[in-house]
């Protein structure tokens, strides 16, 4: 399994002509690396993540998934390796029943029925989302739907997790289980956020984005409690950090 | 507002329905297909006058509902806005059908009977497709459509609409609600800022329209396993429904059952 990799070179791309929302991204990670995307609202986090699925077609430099450059005809092959978790969970279902949401992707890539129904269980129990099995998706809660939307992804069984702020919607407990799900996930994972605290729990390294470019990489510990680096590209300490490195703040 | 909400929760009802485990959900989606075209076919081709035969044809949408559990009073409501339109459709016929025919000894005027017949056949057809549909989910009705070498695209088509619908309906539901909130005691919504909200509307529907088709995608969605997720097997089971169906239906619109099984009883009565 040692081909497992992302690799991105001097990526740039604009959703308009003369407008480059990402300027010259280089990105390498591998094996079983877990990555934090940190950056302001508006960064380029999630175009970033769009581009190495291969959602834009029509973007300049190097994007290779596991050694496979990212290109129309490749794109089935490479889809079927990565686990997308949208930003906006309402997007990401469009079934009838969680459970027909969960089956889709691996009915989809034609397994047997029953090994369909094990996925679809296997991944229901990974998320303590069980209950929701046979509810409709439109009468989810936003949280609940955020759990489905985790649960078709892992259905998948994919080589390399990509999430867009999935943190996002979540409550206490279910935030906590998520970073278990996260820890639990052995292989490649990419996580896209400003939850700074759910970053420093589930990714050893960090890679700061401001504005399309990439600022800083390296490990997380060191990224996320540099105060002045984070306040200067419009973040912030994570909470857990805030009261013990400066107490009380004044304002 | 409670119409947009309405809407949506109807459409994903008929979802639900389709989605149930009855034994008539199970069966082969393509031989469902085909009996109701079959269906469709016989009915539409019915003589104008022949309402007597056609009651006989009623029996299969009546075995779908049965078969089905499917609630006739809701069928009804769900085809609220089609079933008056069919029936209306013979009206015509009264006024310019002015041929007398003879039945059961008394003098009736053709035209109501032709009109009756078509109201009869309307209401037959639009019942057979709602069985089809209450008893089909989408994914393994496009299956049978694929089967039957519908083009892709159509079929694709199709099925990204009926996606398309639902979304757009969600999004309007929220823009409601959004304008509605921040414009307390305001009975509907303002003519002025109609064109803005269709417009948005429109581009927010078609937004999210793609983030679903992206998402599709992403899962796997149009690769060579495509259509394969309606995929059922085909069983002893479907066939042999296939051919009790296709045999009653041919029956009852070849001979005339109804008046033979008169007759019969009649004769034994005597
Ligand atoms: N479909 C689009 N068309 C045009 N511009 C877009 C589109 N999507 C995003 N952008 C622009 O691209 C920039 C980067 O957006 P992106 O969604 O990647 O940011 P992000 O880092 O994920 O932000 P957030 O933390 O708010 O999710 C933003 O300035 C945004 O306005
Ligand atoms: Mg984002």
């Amino acid at each position: 399994m040692s081909h497992i990799r992302i690799d991105v070179d001097d990526l740039f791309f604009g959703y308009e002509k003369e407008n480059d929302i990402l300027k010259g991204i280089s990105f390498h990670a591998r094996e079983s690396e877990s990555v934090g995307i940190i950056g302001e609202n508006g960064a380029g986090k999630s175009t970033l993540l769009k581009l190495l699925v291969g959602l834009y077609g029509q973007y300049r430099g190097c994007i290779r998934i596991e050694d496979i450059p990212v290109e129309k005809s490749t794109l089935s092959v490479i889809r079927s390796r990565i686990g997308y978790v949208f930003q906006d969970s309402e997007s990401q279902l469009f079934m009838n029943t969680v459970y027909e949401d969960i089956a889709f992707a691996p009915r989809n890539y034609g397994l047997p029925e029953q090994e369909v129904e094990k996925r679809v269980e296997r991944a229901l129990k990974m998320t303590g989302a069980e209950r929701l099995k046979e509810k409709q998706i439109y009468k989810l809660s936003g949280g609940e739907k955020k759990l489905a939307a985790i649960a078709t992804v892992l259905s998948m069984t994919p080589d390399i997790l990509l999430m867009d702020e999935p943190s996002g919607a979540l409550d206490p407990q279910n935030r906590r289980n998520l970073i278990r799900i996260l820890n639990s996930f052995g292989h490649l994972k990419v996580i896209a956020s400003h939850d700074l605290d759910m970053v420093l729990d589930t990714c050893q390294r960090a890679v700061l984005m401001y504005r399309g470019r990439i600022v800083k990489d390296g490990p997380a510990e060191e990224i996320l409690t540099d105060r002045e680096l984070l306040e200067a590209h419009g973040l912030e300490l994570p909470l857990c950090l805030q009261g013990r490195s400066g107490g009380l703040r004044k304002t | 507002m409670k119409g947009i909400d309405g809407a949506v929760y109807e459409i994903h009802g008929m979802a639900a329905l389709a989605a149930r485990d009855k034994w008539i959900n199970r069966i082969h989606p393509l031989v469902k297909l085909l009996l109701t075209l079959g269906y469709i076919g016989a009915v539409v081709s019915f003589s104008r006058y022949d309402i007597i035969g056609l009651i006989g044809l009623a029996v299969y949408p009546v075995a779908g509902f049965l078969l089905g559990d499917l609630s006739l009073k809701e069928g009804c409501r769900r085809m609220r806005f089609v079933l008056p339109l069919v029936c209306l459709t013979g009206l015509p016929n009264l006024f310019l059908d002015r041929r007398q025919v003879l039945f059961w000894g008394v003098k009736v005027g053709a035209g109501l009977f032709s009109m009756l017949t078509l109201a009869g056949k309307g209401v037959l057809t639009v019942f057979a497709s709602y069985i089809l549909i209450a008893t089909t989910s989408l994914d393994k009705l496009c299956y049978a459509l694929r089967l039957l070498h519908v083009p892709r695209a159509l079929v694709t088509q199709f099925m990204l609409t009926y996606r398309y619908v639902t979304v757009l309906l969600e999004e309007a539901g929220r823009m409601v609600q959004a304008y509605t909130l921040r414009a307390p005691g305001q009975k509907g919504i303002r003519f002025k800022v109609w064109g803005s909200l269709t417009g948005l509307l429109l581009l927010r529907g078609m937004d999210r329209a793609e983030n679903v088709y992206q998402s599709m995608l992403l899962r796997g969605w149009g690769t060579d396993y495509g259509y394969q997720k309606g995929r059922v097997p085909l069983r002893v089971w479907d066939i042999l429904y296939f051919l009790f169906w296709a045999g009653i239906i041919a029956v009852f619109s070849l001979c005339p059952v109804l008046p033979i099984l008169g007759d019969l009883i009649g004769g034994i009565l005597i």
